[in-house]
């Protein structure tokens, strides 16, 4: 497998597991609350970050999803959030902290912090995509008061996203055949790739249009009925939304520190 | 619509880019019959099929659905009563589950979930695929794909089926079983394929394209007895 198709799959798989069961617009506000809780703590306090990931824990375990596929999952964003955050620790060298004779300055603090908010919010965003979908979650956006020609217009180039790489794919595939091992191509050849790419994605896109036409599609998505709203869905929003910010705004650190000193 | 036929009235087709795809083509597909639609590759199959959905509007001359000209104004109505399987099943297979791209029609046509899951059960059972309701597309094999595809079509109920070459790209087992499931539908159907055997077992009709024009319309039989026919149009 090359690494174009691994993407894909990586990608894909991650819409494809989902169950139908919990599919309601709660994930949908539940993950916005995480977000602007795990945002919203300080960069130079990853202590107050390190509770929040309670969250993506406990509820992959409750969905049963498991907290490890998430986790896996989420990884590949490091390298992205390491270059975010690697030049703190060079530039900001102002010492907070003194772990018995090594002195930590805030860079160090900020850029653990970085990779912690990032990994965490990353991990609640996978959740949501593993539980419900990427259509569904377009979808729910609708339902709870997105404009809908928005909703519908990100799904289609969702859907068109996949339809490129998928002839990128068997183009690459159809080049590996051809190619006799070799490895570089001029850059002229990559122009008419990306040309050829262009023109087989369009007449996809084309294809699929028509397929959705057909069958009576016409400018928004239906919606179908299973997106629910229940007393499940209210004890779900309300009890997490309660743990939410209680670990945004209880000092547990503090509090765990001081029951050990003492 | 209690007349389920298909009326095509002198119509010709251009291309945005100006080819030529259909130019004349007139015959009548009668209801509760099946043709198949034979010809070789670029002949214009595939356009007369849009044309039939009104997915395409012919640029000269008429396409009639029952009593109804296919029109932009019309093209609802006609999508209603008219299905089409498309020559890729992955154009048909875009929603995370096998499950909600078969309600994807009848969800459209704003049916109560209950309807729409009815028909979801009862399509998927006849193409035999029950039980990969919560499956992607991606995880079938190419006739489940086929099989799915068609059953995201039944579940709309239309009076015609459209199909574009519904067996390419089939292992012979796989062929086989879209044959027999073919075999048991009453609907109207026009069948556009090169597969010479599946035209001889399914339908009594043939209709052999050449470059935009008909070129042969009679019993299916008749291509058999008579080499010629086929060779005239380049197929054998
Ligand atoms: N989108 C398009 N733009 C321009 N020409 C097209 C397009 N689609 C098909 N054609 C041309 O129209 C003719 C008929 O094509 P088509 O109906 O697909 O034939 P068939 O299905 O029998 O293979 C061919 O010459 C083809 O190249
Ligand atoms: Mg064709």
């Amino acid at each position: 497998m090359t690494k174009l198709e691994k993407a894909y799959l990586a990608v894909n798989n991650i819409d494809r597991i989902r169950r139908r069961t919990d599919s309601s617009p709660v994930i949908l506000l539940v993950t916005i609350i995480y977000l602007i809780a795990v945002l919203s703590v300080p960069v130079d306090r990853p202590q107050g970050i390190v509770w929040l990931a309670a969250y993506p824990v406990i509820a992959s375990e409750m969905q049963g999803i498991g907290y490890g596929k998430v986790f896996v999952k989420s990884i590949w964003i490091l390298p992205l959030l390491v270059i975010i955050g690697v030049f703190n620790p060079i530039f900001d060298k102002v010492t907070v902290l003194h772990i018995g004779s090594l002195a930590v300055n805030r860079g160090w603090l900020t850029f653990i912090s970085i990779i912690f908010r990032g990994l965490l919010s990353f991990q609640a965003v996978i959740l949501m995509i593993l539980t419900t979908g990427f259509i569904d979650i377009f979808n729910m956006m609708r339902k709870v008061g997105f404009p809908s020609v928005l909703c519908t217009q990100m799904l289609l180039s969702y859907r068109y996203l996949f339809v490129i790489l998928e002839e990128a794919i068997v183009m690459k595939r159809a080049r590996e055949a051809r190619g006799y091992g070799r490895k570089a191509y001029p850059f002229s050849m990559w122009g008419r790739f990306i040309g050829q790419l262009l023109m087989k994605s369009t007449r996809r896109a084309t294809g699929i249009h028509r397929a959705m036409m057909a069958r009576g599609f016409s400018g928004t998505l239906p919606l179908g009925a299973k997106y629910s709203w229940n007393k499940r869905s209210w004890i779900w929003l309300i009890s997490w939304t309660a743990v939410i910010a209680l670990l945004r705004f209880m000092d547990f650190s503090k509090i765990i520190t001081e029951i050990i000193v003492r | 619509m209690s007349h389920h036929f298909v009326k095509y009235t002198n119509v010709h087709y251009r291309y945005e880019d100006g080819t030529e795809a259909l130019k004349g083509v007139d015959f009548k597909v009668t209801h509760g019959e099946r043709v198949a639609l034979l010809g070789l590759n670029g002949s214009g199959k595939s356009t007369l099929l849009l044309l039939t959905d009104a997915l395409l509007f012919p640029s000269e001359g008429e396409v009639n659905v029952g009593d109804v000209p296919v029109t932009k104004k019309t093209a609802e109505t006609i999508r209603r009563s008219v299905g089409f399987v498309f020559q890729d099943p992955d154009d048909m297979l875009f929603m995370p589950s096998i499950y909600d791209d078969v309600a994807f029609g009848p969800r459209n046509m704003n049916l109560p979930e209950q309807e729409v899951e009815r028909r979801v059960n009862k399509s998927l059972q006849e193409v035999g695929l029950k039980g990969m309701e919560e499956k992607s597309a991606y995880q079938l094999s190419g006739g489940q794909r086929r099989s799915a595809a068609i059953a995201c079509v039944l579940s709309m109920e239309p009076d015609i089926l459209l199909l574009d070459e519904p067996s390419a790209n089939l292992d012979a087992r796989a062929r086989r079983s879209l044959i027999e499931l073919l075999k048991g539908f009453k609907h109207t159907i026009i069948l556009a394929t090169h597969d010479l055997e599946m035209a001889e077992e399914l339908c009594e009709r043939t209709v052999i394209l050449s470059e935009g024009v008909v070129a042969f319309d009679g019993n299916t039989s008749q291509i058999f007895s008579d080499p010629e026919i086929l060779k005239n149009v380049g197929l054998l």
